[in-house]
This record gives C-alpha cells, sequence and structure tokens, in this order.
C-alpha cells in the first residue's frame, strides 16, 4: 500500500513495488530504486479522458513512478495537503493535482459554465474511486462543510476542490468585484448546495 | 484536517494565519475580492450605493479615491476573508486612531470611521471598532523614536504622522546632482520615515509592496497644486522616466 505524507509544501510517497502518478517535473528528490515516465494520454485517463481534455481545454500532465522507495514531490512552493477517498469523487482543478495512487480514476466532467469565471476550461477533473490524492494550494488548504439548508457560497477563484453529492450554481449579480471602477470583471461566485465538503485556498489566483 | 461549518469557523478570529472568519451580525467594511467564501445570508454592495440607502454607513467611509475598491457586506453570517495569501492580523480600536497603508487593510467594522491620510497610500481609522490587516510576513511593533524603511512600513497608531529622514552623507554626495534638478538618484536605503512623540509603529518583515491602484490616483490629485508650466515640466520628465524604463 502506498502512503502519501503531506510535510508543508512537499510530498513524500512511499512506494513498496506499486505505481503512483504525480505532475510531470514534480519530482524533487528520491531514495531507491524508481522510474518515472510520462504516463500517456490524459494523464493516464486513457483515450476519452485526453479527448474530452483536448476538448474543454483543462489539460493535466501526469507521470508514472514505479517502484521501491520514498519519493518528495513539490511544486512552486504551494502547499501540499492529502484527501483520502473512500469509493468518492473528488471534483478538483487539475493544475492542482500533485499525486494520484493507483485506485483512483481520472476523468473530465463537463460541469456547465462554472470553469469560465476563474479561466480554466468548461470542465473539471474528476478521481474517483478507493485511494489518496495531493492536491496543492496557495496557503493552507480549508476544509468547509455544506450541509442541506447550509449552503456555501465561494469565490472561484478560491476554489480548489469538492467532495460529496453537491450541486454548484453559479451566482451572478454578487457585486463585490465588478460593480464600478477597476474591478477585475469577475462578477460570478460559486453556490454549494446539498452535502459535501468544498476545499478553499485562502489566496485568489 | 479539520473540517469547518457555519458553526464551527471561529468567531471573529483566524482560521489559519492567512485566512479570517468574521462573525457577521450587522455590517463590515470589506475590501473588494477579500472575500472568499461564505455561510448565510450576507449582501455584498459597492459603498457607493449605501449613500442613498444609509448616508451614516456610507458617510463612515471618508476616501473618495478609494470607494471604489470597497463594498458593504450585510447579513447574518460567517465570512471567511483572504488577501493574496498574505498574514492576516485582527486589530481592537478602542476610541483610538491607526494609520495604515491603504492596499494592507482589508476589512472593518462600521464602528469605524475611514479617513485619508496626509501620507499617500495611507489611510486612518477612527474610532471603535475590529479591523483587518494583511501583512507580508508577521507584524512588527515598534515604538518611537524609530525609523522606517518605507516600504517595509504597515501603519502607525497614537503618533504623529512621520517626516521624512535623509542620510546625511547621501544628502552631500548627491547635493550637486539635485541642484541640477536630479532628483530620483536613490539606491533604496538612503529615505526613510521619521517617527517621534509617542505610540505604536507596524512594521511587515519583507518589502514587497503590492501596486496600488489609488495611488496614482492621489498623486494626479495633487497635482493641482502646480502651476501650468510646473504641471507640464513633470509631465515631460515622467514621459522621460516611462521611456527609459
Amino acid at each position: 500500500m502506498v502512503t502519501l505524507t503531506a510535510d508543508r509544501r512537499v510530498l513524500h510517497a512511499d512506494l513498496a513495488g506499486e505505481t503512483i502518478r504525480a505532475a510531470s517535473g514534480s519530482m524533487v528528490a528520491y531514495t531507491g530504486t524508481v522510474d518515472f515516465k510520462h504516463a500517456g494520454m490524459g494523464g493516464g485517463g486513457g483515450f476519452k479522458a485526453a479527448l474530452k481534455q483536448k476538448v474543454s481545454g483543462e489539460s493535466i500532465k501526469l507521470m508514472e513512478c514505479t517502484g521501491s522507495g520514498r519519493v518528495t514531490f513539490a511544486q512552486d512552493a504551494l502547499d501540499v495537503t492529502v484527501i483520502d477517498l473512500a469509493n468518492d469523487t473528488l471534483a478538483v482543478e487539475s493544475e492542482l493535482v500533485l499525486a494520484v495512487t493507483a485506485g483512483l480514476t481520472l476523468d473530465v466532467k463537463f460541469a456547465g459554465l462554472q470553469g469560465m469565471t476563474s479561466g480554466q476550461g468548461l470542465a473539471t477533473t474528476t478521481l474517483s474511486g478507493t485511494g489518496q490524492v495531493a492536491v496543492m494550494s496557495d496557503g493552507p488548504l480549508i476544509a468547509l462543510a455544506v450541509q442541506p439548508g447550509g449552503p456555501l457560497v465561494v469565490d472561484p477563484d478560491a476554489f480548489v476542490a469538492s467532495t460529496g453529492n453537491l450541486t454548484m450554481n453559479l451566482v451572478s449579480g454578487v457585486s463585490w468585484k465588478s460593480l464600478v471602477g477597476e474591478g477585475s470583471g469577475e462578477p460570478f461566485s460559486l453556490r454549494f448546495e446539498g452535502s459535501g465538503t468544498v476545499f478553499i485556498q485562502p489566496a485568489e489566483r | 484536517m479539520q473540517t469547518y461549518d457555519a458553526h464551527s469557523l471561529p468567531e471573529n478570529d483566524n482560521v489559519n494565519s492567512y485566512a479570517f472568519s468574521i462573525a457577521l451580525n450587522g455590517r463590515w467594511f470589506v475590501s473588494k475580492g477579500a472575500m472568499i467564501a461564505y455561510y448565510g445570508n450576507v449582501s455584498f454592495d459597492a459603498v457607493t450605493t449605501w449613500a442613498s440607502r444609509d448616508a451614516h454607513i456610507a458617510g463612515k467611509f471618508s476616501s473618495p479615491i478609494y470607494i471604489q475598491d470597497w463594498v458593504v457586506a450585510e447579513g447574518h453570517g460567517k465570512v471567511i476573508v483572504g488577501d493574496r495569501g498574505f498574514d492576516l492580523q485582527s486589530f481592537d480600536l478602542e476610541d483610538g486612531n491607526l494609520t495604515i497603508r491603504a492596499s494592507n487593510l482589508v476589512g472593518f467594522e462600521t464602528g469605524l470611521e475611514l479617513k485619508q491620510s496626509i501620507v499617500p497610500g495611507f489611510v486612518t481609522l477612527i474610532g471603535t471598532g475590529k479591523f483587518l490587516a494583511s501583512s507580508n510576513g508577521p507584524v512588527i511593533f515598534a515604538e518611537p523614536p524609530f525609523r522606517a524603511d518605507p516600504d517595509a512600513l504597515l501603519g502607525w497608531a497614537d503618533c504623529p504622522a512621520p517626516s521624512h529622514h535623509y542620510d546625511a552623507q547621501w544628502m552631500s554626495a548627491s547635493l550637486g546632482s539635485m541642484l541640477q534638478g536630479m532628483f530620483g538618484r536613490e539606491s533604496g536605503e538612503e529615505r526613510q520615515f521619521d517617527f517621534t512623540g509617542s505610540g505604536t509603529i507596524l512594521i511587515q518583515s519583507t518589502e514587497v509592496l503590492r501596486e496600488d491602484p489609488a495611488l496614482m490616483r492621489i498623486m494626479e490629485q495633487q497635482t493641482a497644486l502646480l502651476s501650468p508650466q510646473q504641471a507640464g515640466l513633470l509631465g515631460q520628465r515622467l514621459v522621460a522616466r516611462s521611456q527609459q524604463a
């Protein structure tokens, strides 16, 4: 069993013969015997995922790391958090995925206009199954629960990932940025309803 | 990792070093874009629209130059604010006054009144209430007499506004070039802010500055003091500077 351990801004992966996928070029050090190779189309998600990514503009570049030893990953000095998934789905901004263990399937979900506001694509990368995923954030990740009757509104630029049974809507008319003057033209916010967890970062991309 | 909800989020306290949870029950002034998430019933409206809704609130924000960068958050709930991953601190003022770099002020309670400082790029908060400030690294507190690097200066409280202090050696060395009207030969540390009297000075631990969109408006406003000839000369110098850059 692979173990991912987040240590502030680096991620340690202890491999014992298994394979994990990690963001290309994010390896900073390793001990033991580990092979690194390009994960192939769609970040190892296969032809369908690759095609969807091409269409959606949601790109993810992953490499496969196989062997035994400890590999350390880091990127842009971003904070790293490991999220455990047990037969669950995580929707995440593709460029914030640092590493994924083997039990998780990568796909692209077309989710309407949500990506438009943050200049991402029209889709979000999803990871489903059982395993661990390491996500990166500018500043420590904050987990916020969404319960029925207790919706959460999030700035699209602070959004990192979400799990659970959530519906996401664009809320416009919230005018804290766009109303007058030198606003950066971002009149939308994301409203989450249902039950699940939303992960945000304390900085805007 | 701890998962927060509307009840378990801190009440007017930091979530971590870079995020703060406001327990909103009424109104707060919030810098545009500082809100990163919220629970509850909260509306965000430009301060300018409050002039007709509630002139008392709009009157608390006494700075036409900064008013377009601010909104009023109104309602009940928990509002999480952050500022580009900078450290966030909350401070309480009790019938006091504090001057702070405008681009580092993130939010304040409506019990406080905001006015533009005489020092360009700074605003003064007067009254009683809580305010949030962001800084590059933790805040360092100091007492006068004290000289601060203008870039590292975050703000000051209870003491007179600072005066400029120029390094004596630099003054004599560059007097010749100054006579020819060649200002701007600073290598970085010749100019300091000089604090006297008694009070507290707030310093941030790095000198990384953010562009303050309002600073240009302030400078432009101040050129009204110049005669038309002087303004023309200044314009020529500024054009020359932008072409050199």
